[in-house]
């Protein structure tokens, strides 16, 4: 069985892409007046969270791999490190990548990491590497173990996911429109993803994927973008603040003020931070759900439409 | 890469994107035009809430909410703005602001300017003495 496999950390040699293709973005959208919005304060805040993924990586990534490696050791299987091995890895990751992120909407615990993806109310490339700080402590690692035991070496199974974060990056844009019939209808594109970060009522909880959209229309979560519904992009409630710390933790310290509220039974408070977001045992507050079945009283010629099935 | 190429890439990467931004004017703070814009905004974030009537801070860049429950603030927040009912606020005054607190780590605070004739319009429309 292979102990040592190594990749190139994909994400940091992509670094430099990144800044040269906002560049490229920012320019596109100054020269034509088109294509989307920038303002200062909201993609330097995107690009400091971007910046602490990468330290929180580096920071806490040994207990992570340290889970992988345990698995690796338990594991009789050895699938190898050919090429077709790989590309399996990658697909099969894209798969895990679309429930970590289905339940990074669903379970509110989750989403307290991944809301500050979602905290910009502009949709540019800086957006796409809004990202989170305290992924580890949602435990989603889990979700990659079935392929570890399945015999994908830790290292791969890292790496690929290394290149599911980079194909995602490109697809942060609103310069891009939809792209051909074919690619729209296997891959995750600007189009689809654009739809994901939509506070619309409509465009709320779907479009999971990473890479291949694909997996959204499989399990039912597949919204496209209409074209008479612009996408408002956000949270249904924004944040008033661009500081990175806020940013980072406000869920997080929102889920354990709800829970330490005095009169609960262990029930509720454990509800706060496994229901999905928006719940509260007063119904004080909505959930996505309860949005789109509100939405529907007041429109009711929307009902059975796409994003309201 | 290593951490010593890596480091310097992203302090420079950010800083230049910044300056880049800030330079091309997309640092300019919105404002809204009249109270209908105002209230437009309180109505993207409170789309089932009935919003009567607002008033506008001095600079345009905040606005007082009349619901039918009680008020609501909607403030400009770089290109965009946020909105927050006023339930559980508190208030603080500056020599020339209104500085609003709430209960709220993703929205912690908005700074209201105001002119004393519009300090005195929106403190007795709050009840605050």
């Amino acid at each position: 069985m292979m102990q040592h496999l190594s990749y190139p950390d994909v994400v940091s040699y992509a670094v430099p892409l990144f800044i040269a293709a906002i560049a490229l973005e920012l320019a596109w959208i100054v020269i034509k007046g088109r294509g989307g919005r920038y303002e200062t304060r909201d993609a330097v805040t995107s690009l400091i969270m971007g910046a602490g993924n990468v330290a929180s990586g580096i920071v806490l990534g040994f207990i992570a791999w340290g889970f992988f490696m345990l698995l690796w050791r338990i594991t009789p299987l050895d699938l190898g490190n050919s090429w077709w091995i790989v590309a399996l890895c990658f697909v099969l990751d894209d798969l895990r990548y679309y429930w970590v992120h289905r339940f990074g909407h669903r379970i509110r615990w989750v989403w307290a990491s991944h809301v500050n993806h979602h905290s910009s109310q502009h949709y540019n490339l800086t957006t796409a590497l809004r990202q989170t700080w305290t992924g580890t402590f949602t435990f989603m690692m889990v979700v990659r173990a079935p392929l570890i035991l399945l015999g994908f070496h830790p290292a791969m199974v890292l790496f690929v996911g290394g290149l599911n974060l980079i194909y995602q990056f490109w697809i942060h844009t609103e310069a891009i429109g939809k792209l051909p019939r074919w690619f729209e209808a296997v891959m995750n594109t600007p189009s689809h993803h654009r739809v994901h970060h939509g506070r619309n009522a409509r465009y709320l909880d779907c479009n999971y994927a990473g890479v291949f959209i694909v997996w959204d229309k499989m399990f039912g979560t597949f919204v496209p973008e209409q074209d008479e519904e612009k996408v408002d992009f956000g949270l249904v409630h924004n944040l008033g603040t661009f500081n990175p710390l806020r940013v980072a933790f406000h869920e997080w310290a929102g889920i354990f003020k709800d829970m330490s509220q005095p009169g609960l039974s262990l029930r509720e408070r454990l509800m706060y931070a496994l229901a999905p977001p928006g719940w509260s045992h007063d119904s004080s507050r909505q959930t996505s759900d309860q949005i789109k079945q509100e939405h529907l009283r007041d429109h009711p010629e929307d009902r059975g439409a796409a994003g309201f099935n | 890469m290593p951490l010593q190429v890596l480091l310097p890439l992203v302090v420079v990467g950010i800083g230049a994107i910044a300056m880049a931004l800030h330079l091309l004017g997309l640092s300019k703070p919105r404002r809204f035009a009249d109270t209908d814009q105002a209230i437009q905004a309180w109505l993207r974030e409170a789309p089932q809430s009935s919003a009567r009537d607002a008033v506008l801070s001095t600079d345009n860049q905040a606005a007082l909410i009349a619901l039918s429950d009680g008020f609501g603030l909607v403030w400009c927040f770089g290109a965009d703005t946020v909105a927050r009912p006023l339930g559980d606020a508190t208030y603080h005054n500056t020599p020339d602001a209104l500085i609003i607190r709430f209960s709220d780590m993703g929205a912690p605070q908005a700074k209201v300017n105001l002119s004393d004739q519009d300090r005195e319009i929106w403190h007795n429309t709050l009840g605050i003495s």
